[in-house]
């Protein structure tokens, strides 16, 4: 046994007095904090967002996040994004301080109305977090409302669980609901022969085939290329199980109105865009006050997919993102949204007519989230 | 004439730029493909390429990577490689896709990158 330094000495009583309180180790590089364990930024940012609305439950240090009524990004982004990324916040340390907040539960009774895209998301969330918790996640259905319900068994939510929920279908004749969802398709880079697989659910879904469903595939077939090169780069600490993404749609009956959504989790269009051109390195710089930041991502956001960049930077790189535009573009109806961190692409064509729209949010969509929507 | 059958005789899913996105990429497609059938051609030979023969669709990373490749390694120059391919299509949509590749050719700078496969 070797007797401490009086200097290592110091250095563990400052650790321990830091693990005591919920704070991460300071582990420094070149001058910035690292956080390996940031359990303090944790019950700080989970306390803020309670300020603004989150509705988060503690119990000492475990918390419940009780999901709102409606969970919309078009109707109530807001709120949806805050509910959502609170969950990603709670469950993304595998290793935190005995003192820091962790995700007890995640309360889905009063939902009332979820959208197709939310609904992606948060199964995307919790399957990730029952990823992480080696699949012992279980679901309390008990007070769930019956529509939610349907909507979530259509989805294929309860087949991530070992202990599923059983005779879901008797919920079928209790529920209202004017929309059929296609189950959703969980896939890695090399699974884009799944998309064939939507293809006939879509099909059997609306009852006939989709005008100008080769732009479909071809753009969610990029989708899912962008997300194997950019989404989760090793330097960012993601490895190969990381590259997930989530592809659904469903059908409303009396709009005849057809929702393809695909979503990742990973570090999200803007972020994976090199910061060459002069003006984006001076929305960089001014990126220190928070409402240059949201823009940033806006703005990032459209050059991506109206310019053709990458981050590679090589001429013939990133012809990727158009892609997505073109089944809206070829069916000369509906609209592309993508969601990517902060920022908003939205493409609409109505009466013949394009627009573009681009907008920022305060919170962002924790990865990149593509909707197609059309009239079938 | 020579003809090529896309899905029969590469992939009816072809996807992805780089062998590192699988073996149905534009990398290999046309290192182990299309290279050796355009380089066997007898010069007044032409290629035909079927594209739409149990094929979905095309993403713009494997067309690109795939046809355009050919000139911005240097195998051969954008006009040679569009006197030599002649693309067949019966599905209208696939006109779409033609245009690309067209212009994936006619873009590509002869000989400007050095290729180092991303697999070995």
């Amino acid at each position: 046994m070797k007797k401490l330094s009086r200097r290592q000495w110091k250095i563990d009583v400052r650790n321990g007095i830091l693990h005591r309180r919920g704070h991460s180790k300071n582990t420094r590089k070149n001058g910035r904090n690292k956080g390996i364990v940031n359990g303090f930024d944790v019950n700080k940012w989970i306390d803020t967002q309670k300020e603004k609305g989150l509705n988060a439950l503690a119990n000492g240090n475990r918390v419940t996040i009780v999901l709102p009524e409606q969970l919309n990004f078009s109707k109530d982004y807001d709120t949806t994004a805050l509910h959502l990324n609170a969950i990603r916040k709670l469950t993304q340390y595998k290793y935190l301080s005995p003192r820091a907040y962790r995700l007890e539960s995640v309360n889905f009774d009063y939902i009332t109305s979820i959208s197709t895209s939310a609904a992606l998301v948060l199964t995307a969330e919790i399957s990730k977090w029952d990823d992480s918790v080696r699949n012992r996640l279980t679901p309390n259905i008990e007070k769930w409302n019956p529509d939610i319900l349907v909507n979530f068994n259509e989805l294929g939510f309860f087949d991530l669980f070992k202990n599923k929920p059983v005779n879901l279908d008797r919920f079928d004749g209790a529920a209202r609901h004017n929309r059929k969802i296609v189950k959703y398709i969980k896939g890695r880079c090399g699974d884009d022969q799944k998309t064939r697989v939507l293809k006939e659910n879509i099909t059997q879904i609306v009852g006939n085939k989709i005008k100008k469903w080769t732009f479909l595939h071809s753009g969610s077939s990029e989708a899912i290329v962008n997300v194997s090169h950019h989404a989760y780069p090793k330097e960012n600490g993601y490895s190969e199980i990381d590259k997930n993404w989530y592809l659904t749609a469903s059908y409303n009956t009396i709009k005849r109105e057809l929702k393809v959504v695909f979503y990742d989790q990973g570090i999200g269009i803007p972020k994976s865009l090199p910061a060459s051109d002069l003006w984006e390195k001076a929305l960089e710089f001014l990126s220190i006050f928070p409402i240059a930041e949201r823009k940033k991502d806006e703005v990032l956001l459209k050059a991506a997919v109206e310019l053709d960049r990458t981050r590679t930077e090589e001429s013939d790189r990133g012809k990727g993102l158009p892609d997505l535009l073109e089944f809206i573009r070829q069916r000369c109806d509906g609209y592309l949204s993508i969601l990517s961190l902060k920022g908003l692409f939205k493409l609409e064509i109505k009466g013949g007519v394009e627009t573009v729209r681009s907008e920022h949010f305060e919170h962002p969509v924790n990865g990149t989230l593509i909707i197609w929507s059309v009239t079938v | 004439m020579k003809t090529f059958n896309i899905g029969k005789d590469f992939s009816p899913d072809p996807i992805g730029r780089y062998r590192t996105d699988g073996d149905r990429s534009g990398e290999t497609f046309r290192e182990d493909y299309l290279k050796p059938i355009i380089t066997s051609l007898k010069s007044d030979e032409t290629l035909e390429i079927i594209i739409d023969d149990g094929v979905e669709s095309y993403g713009s990373s494997f067309l690109s990577e795939g046809f355009a490749g050919l000139v911005k390694y240097g195998y051969i120059t954008s006009e040679d490689l569009l006197s030599k391919i002649i693309i067949k299509y019966t599905n209208d949509d696939f006109e779409f896709f033609e245009k690309k590749i067209i212009a994936y050719i006619k873009n590509a700078k002869f000989n400007s990158k050095l290729y180092e496969p991303t697999k070995s």
